[in-house]
């Protein structure tokens, strides 16, 4: 059966969330930097095993506080990805608080978190950061080199299959 | 102070105001060109409309504002600008709606010229049947226009912009975007700009209109070609009523059954 799901990219500005989901639906990569006012909408159909699922994937403007969302870019959502700049502290350091947020207004949704733009920071020095600040990271990924990119939605994906 | 100085220090505060709204406006310019792609084309689209809408807007101010504004202005101008902003606030959220709609209509030509290429046959149906009855082209196309028919009709969740159903007789817009883009402004036009519990209804491009009717979970909406007057308005608000009580109620996650209801639907219209 086709079925059809909402995700929304959220997270600070110019962390990666137009670039992962061009990396996603395009395989390209750009070093401009767009910001996004209001909200663009693409989609992508994803292949699991006998399924078929059509992503509707709305990138959003970057806040750097979920409660400043327009709650209505966010109603309907079945999937979150909750995207952050590993070379940015100022964009994980409330990482637990928006997560939370996220969790308590949006229960029964899918929520996944993504260390972007590791091309830019040794792993190993990063994960020891993570680890100071009890982050808790779901994926690694960089839009640029196209690393996980392709796992991070076909892994939401599953899980709004299941 | 008289009232030449009256309207300069007027249109001085209104042009402050004017300027954040430009600024605003070169903003979603700005995500129209990122989603669009054609980044010359589209600013030279819509510098053109904000001056025009600017100029008619200081314009229409004597006429429309003057005896409110000039009562108002005498005991609060000096001291207290956010009277005068509050006056015409309601005026300028007006405006503003109406470029939300132009830029609607911006993104949608696009999306016209799209539909335009496909149905082209179309334009040479017109081409030949002026040639051979001598009727400007121009006729056909008003004759085409007056005769008001639904295109297209969604039916689409609140929120998530998902379809539930769909009738189409062309495919050239990919739908689920569409959808989707039409959700994300309803709601954002509704939410910034009306109040109370009006909902945007219309959207206007080109010869098409996108009328949007709401129902407790889901939307309604029908790209509507030819002309929307009243009587057409109440005759697709009954159906629709009509076609949501008897065929959508019950039948909400059946997408199949809806779509087939909806096709008896305009075969019998
Ligand atoms: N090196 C590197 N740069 C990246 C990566 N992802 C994004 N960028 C760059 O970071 C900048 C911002 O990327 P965007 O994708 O526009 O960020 P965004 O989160 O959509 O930003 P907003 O729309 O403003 O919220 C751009 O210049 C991108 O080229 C990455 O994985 N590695
Ligand atoms: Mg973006």
């Amino acid at each position: 059966m086709l079925s059809s799901k909402k995700i929304v990219l959220v997270g600070h500005f110019g962390v990666g969330k137009s670039s992962l989901i061009r990396r996603f639906v395009k395989n390209s990569f750009s070093d401009d930097y767009l910001v996004t006012v209001g909200v663009h909408i693409v989609k992508k159909t994803v292949h699991i095993d006998n399924d078929e699922i059509t992503l509707i994937i709305w990138d959003i403007e970057g806040k750097e506080d979920m409660q400043k969302l327009r709650p209505s870019f966010l109603l309907g959502t079945s999937g979150f990805i909750y995207v952050f700049d590993a070379t940015r502290e100022s964009t994980y350091i409330n990482l637990s608080d928006e997560i939370n947020y996220i969790e308590t207004h949006y229960p029964k949704t899918n929520l996944l978190t993504v260390a972007n733009k590791i091309d830019l920071i040794e792993k190993n020095i990063f994960i020891k950061i993570a680890e100071n600040y009890k982050l808790k990271i779901d994926y690694y990924s960089s839009a640029k080199t196209g690393e996980n990119v392709e796992l991070i939605f076909n892994d939401l994906a599953k899980n709004l299959i299941k | 102070m008289t009232d030449a100085e009256k309207l300069t220090l007027l249109r001085d505060l209104l042009l402050d105001e004017d300027r954040n709204f430009a600024n605003k406006i070169l903003e979603k310019v700005d995500t129209l060109t990122d989603t669009v792609n054609i980044d010359e084309k589209l600013s030279q689209k819509v510098e053109p409309i904000i001056s025009r809408k600017l100029t008619s807007f200081v314009e229409e101010i004597p006429v429309k504002l003057g005896p409110t504004i000039t009562e108002a202005l005498s005991e609060q101008i000096k001291n207290s600008q956010d009277e005068v902003v509050n006056i015409l606030f309601p005026l300028l959220g007006k405006m503003i709606k109406k470029y939300i709609q132009s830029e609607m209509k911006t993104l949608s030509d696009n999306i016209n010229a799209q539909i335009n290429q496909k149905l082209s046959f179309k334009y040479w149906y017109r081409k030949i049947m002026s040639f051979f009855s001598g009727v400007s082209e121009i006729d056909f196309v008003l004759a085409d226009m007056a005769k008001s028919k639904i295109l297209q009709l969604f039916i689409i969740e609140k929120g998530s912009g998902l379809i539930i159903a769909r009738y189409s007789n062309t495919d050239t817009i990919d739908e689920d975007l569409l959808a989707g883009m039409l959700t994300a402004i309803k709601s954002f036009v509704e939410d910034a700009f009306i109040k109370g519990d009006q909902n945007l209804e219309l959207i206007e491009y080109e010869l098409y209109k996108i009328y949007l009717q709401n129902f407790p979970t889901y939307y309604i909406s029908a790209v509507i070609s030819g002309k929307f007057d009243a009587v057409f308005k109440n005759r697709v608000e009954n159906d629709l009523f009509d076609f949501a009580n008897k065929h959508i109620k019950k039948n909400i996650g059946n997408k199949q059954y809806i779509e087939q209801k909806l096709k008896e639907y305009f075969i019998n219209a």
